[in-house]
């Protein structure tokens, strides 16, 4: 601990901390734009000065660390006048004139900062310097000459996101934010992913959806958890108007800490999907708008005997449903009606092998956050360059601080780019591969904990035969692994689309054997699928969708997105009732349609994949004839005379599950 | 006591700020109660008494000779110079024309601009003003006040001449601040 003294007040904190951090810690503000509290401190802009005695010059207080004893002034006359002239400086860089600025008149920090000085005017004019403006990026403009050179954008890319795409080109007052080598954005490394728009301070970095459509004030911002992949990061959408403006990464965020991909930052602004937006009921061949009353009559009728037939009712729900809609779902076809096909969207690719291991190895499975400490990360069948993004940024921002990367995928994957060892092996040989590494480390003494192999030799020889992967390469991988002290290994879709708990359960083995897995941590973990995809396995709805004679199909779809192979399977259906909000080639095939809430129109848990259980909030309201998901199963369940169980919470612990719930 | 003298003129600016003057509604009966308003674009004393006047305002910034002409004047005449909205405190929209320069952006609006009859030329009368870069009033002239905003609220007009009006000096800070 360092005991100091700010404007008079004496606080002790810890040894290490900022000089601004300690302010922050006794309450007292100082004024900052280039420091932000999930960025690394880089003291580029001057504006946090303070005075400490004993030093004959202003220091930046972001990235002074505490001295016992130390003493600090922060609002010294001398300090306000500094101050205002480091904006004076900023403000003569650049084009800053505020009336065109879609920041301007409260979301702009620099403006804000001038404000609290009381600027009423640039006692230094602009220097009229022409930067460039890249406006090659779908989703946000970068202009330069709005640009304080703040390098947050530059940080949030690497430290965030771990993309190393933006950095600065140039010197001095002709330095310049660039993607890459100086290219258009638009065609740059950039994943998309938005981290730069949300910590820009000034209006450098626009936001093409949201930009000129309301200041912050004018928003109402939501808490919510975002359902558009199983990592589950924490949100905050912004609202104006029942209208989604903008959804931003929350700083408080366990999972995502601010952090979001392109999916979740973009997708719910950029949908071109049309909603369906009346009950619809298919007559002499064609689907005719009716009431409620009439839909859900009609779909009743022919359900109702089918109640107790196995093959009567054939129900797939989407894995982005809420539990409580999932757990409605299903008690009504498994529960009540005793149906023999009641499975989810996923129909348990990402997880059916996991939940299969896991009857016998309960929460074998860690949590996210070992990512993130992770000296040696091995990703085997997870592109998490395409989903799951958030979960690679993770460890990809400790890339370059020596965090290694193996990566095994038959398929292309953008982390090949990034891995220092890639492995592709033929595909369907993973079983082989993993036994391989496993008997390769116990061969070479690295083991932490003995798997008791026998004959290592025959299986590596194995391994490598059927992988087509040299032992060089092999051995390499295993050494790289064994030899980490803090390992994760992450399986993704790739694994366990194979329906093999044997997989799992050799890569289990390896964690264990690599100490990835012990009584302290516990580095295994796979991805999982959809945001609500632990939840549908928890429930049992993980089975192949495989129609055999049903004479009914209830597909709740939600707003998801139906794949060709479902289509093709579900318009061989005898009779189709699809719950749906947006049109697609399986609306049109249905004989009932029930338009449905999107995720951000109703409120429901969701269990992300490491078992953290949280609850999505309501931020919109659905056009009127949109009903609620749950609701609708309800009604339909109530005009059958049957009453749907709704406790989700007992129903999702039916099954062991392969990560702790929490 | 005799009331003090109000002046005020436009320069390079659009007359938002005199419309938003004007927006002040039955307050500007407040000001009229407590100053003697003497030339404004909207009365009939086009030039601020020779005599001089209490405080002048002056809305847009300078971009030709005619409008330093304007400045120096009301400079000399006024006793306390108030610089009001954006273009008047920092050159406003129509400094975006010094990124390209004065040559660019005559081309650009007298010879190039689609809507141009061809073969239209840069009027050249001699009797015209020259053109210069576009500045804020405080680089020409020193200013007084600064009163930022485009155009800066009614309230906060109200507030300044109300306050000059009766002798005191007008703070802009917190509610009364703003650059857009």
């Amino acid at each position: 601990m360092a005991q100091i003294t700010i404007n008079n007040k004496q606080i002790d904190v810890p040894d290490g901390t900022t000089v601004l951090r300690a302010a922050e810690m006794a309450g007292i503000h100082i004024p900052r734009l280039c420091e932000h509290k999930e960025l690394t401190p880089y003291g580029g802009c001057r504006l946090c000065i303070v005075e400490v005695q004993g030093v004959r010059v202003p220091m930046a207080s972001c990235t002074l660390p505490v001295n016992n004893g130390m003493v600090i002034n922060t609002e010294t006359e001398a300090i306000k006048k500094s101050r205002k002239f480091i904006l004076s400086m900023l403000f003569s860089e650049r084009n800053h004139f505020c009336p065109f600025c879609q920041v301007s008149g409260g979301d702009c920090e620099l403006q804000n900062a001038a404000y609290a000085e009381e600027m009423t005017h640039w006692p230094i004019q602009p220097g009229w310097n022409d930067f460039p403006v890249d406006t090659s990026h779908p989703y946000f403009v970068l202009d330069n000459n709005r640009c304080i050179l703040c390098r947050r954008c530059v940080r949030a890319c690497s430290e965030m996101a771990g993309n190393f795409t933006l950095s600065v080109a140039e010197r001095g007052a002709k330095s310049m934010i660039v993607a890459d080598t100086d290219i258009p954005l638009g065609e740059s490394t950039c994943i998309k992913c938005g981290s730069c728009v949300q910590v820009c301070p000034t209006g450098a970095l626009i936001d093409r959806t949201s930009a000129y459509q309301g200041h912050d004030e004018q928003m109402t911002e939501v808490k919510s958890v975002c359902a558009g992949c199983s990592v589950g990061c924490s949100i905050k959408i912004m609202v104006r108007d029942n209208r989604i403006v903008r959804i931003e990464g929350d700083w408080d965020g366990p999972v995502n800490h601010g952090a979001l991909c392109e999916h979740g930052r973009y997708d719910a602004v950029t949908e071109s999907r049309k909603r369906i937006t009346s009950p619809m009921v298919k007559k002499n061949g064609k689907l005719e708008p009716v009431s409620w009353d009439e839909a859900l009559n009609t779909v009743k009728e022919k359900l109702q005997a089918l109640n107790g037939d196995k093959h009567g009712v054939a129900g797939l729900a989407s894995t982005r449903l809420p539990a409580e809609t999932l757990a409605a779902f299903n008690d009504l076809f498994k529960g009540k009606f005793q149906s023999d096909l009641v499975t989810s969207i996923e129909e348990g690719v990402p997880t059916a092998a996991v939940a299969k291991y896991a009857e016998g190895h309960e929460n074998f499975e860690g949590k996210i956050d070992a990512l993130r400490t992770a000296d040696a990360v091995m990703c085997i069948g997870a592109n998490l360059q395409t989903s799951h993004m958030v979960a690679g940024f993770q460890f990809k921002r400790n890339l370059t601080k020596g965090t290694r990367l193996i990566n095994i995928d038959p398929e292309e994957s953008g982390l090949d780019d990034l891995a220092n060892i890639v492995i592709k092996p033929k595909a369907g040989t993973d079983l082989a591969l993993i036994r391989g590494l496993q008997a390769i480390i116990a061969k070479e003494g690295l083991e932490r904990s003995s798997l008791k192999i026998k004959d290592a030799d025959k299986i590596i020889k194995n391994a490598v035969a059927e992988t087509d992967i040299s032992l060089e390469k092999l051995t390499q991988a295993a050494r790289l692994l064994a030899n980490a002290i803090s390992p994760v290994i992450l399986y993704g879709k790739g694994v366990t689309a194979q329906r093999d708990a044997q997989i799992v359960e050799a890569l289990h083995q390896l964690a264990v054997q690599i100490g990835a897995e012990d009584s302290e941590r516990n580095g295994l973990l796979s991805l999982k699928g959809e945001s609500n995809s632990q939840t549908a396995t928890l429930l049992g709805l993980d089975q192949p969708f495989s129609l055999n004679g049903h004479k009914v199909t209830y597909l709740a779809i939600g707003d998801d997105y139906v794949s060709k192979s479902l289509v093709e399977r579900a318009v061989k259906s005898a009779y189709l009732v699809v719950q749906a909000s947006y049109e697609s080639k399986l609306t049109e095939n249905a004989d009932v349609l029930l338009p449905v809430t999107l995720w951000a129109e109703q409120e429901g848990h969701y269990i992300n994949l490491d078992g953290r259980i949280r609850k999505a909030e309501k931020a919109i309201t659905a056009p009127e004839n949109v009903r609620d998901n749950l609701d609708v199963l309800t009604d339909l369940a109530k005009r059958m005379n049957l009453s749907l169980d709704t406790d989700w919470q007992k129903a999702i612990r039916g099954r062991k599950s392969s990560v702790a719930l929490n | 006591m005799t009331k003090p003298k109000i002046a005020s003129d436009w320069i390079c600016g659009c007359a938002g700020c005199h419309m938003s003057l004007l927006d002040m509604d039955e307050r500007i009966l407040k000001i009229v109660e407590l100053a003697d308003l003497r030339s404004t674009p909207i009365t009939d004393l086009k030039e601020p008494d020779e005599s001089g006047v209490d405080v002048g305002v002056l809305e847009g910034g300078i971009n030709n000779s005619a409008n330093e002409e304007v400045a120096h004047k009301m400079r000399q005449r006024a006793k306390i110079l108030v610089a009001l909205g954006d273009c008047a405190v920092f050159g406003g929209v129509p400094a975006l024309r010094n990124f390209c320069g004065v040559e660019a952006a005559l081309k650009q609006a007298y010879e190039d601009a689609p809507s141009n009859e061809p073969g239209s030329k840069i009027p050249d009368d001699p009797e015209l003003a020259t053109m210069t870069k576009t500045r804020a009033i405080h680089e020409v002239v020193p200013v007084d006040y600064n009163v930022p905003g485009c155009p800066p609220d009614p309230d906060v007009i109200f507030y300044v001449l109300s306050e000059l009006a009766q002798g005191r000096k007008p703070e802009l800070k917190d509610e009364l601040l703003h650059w857009h």
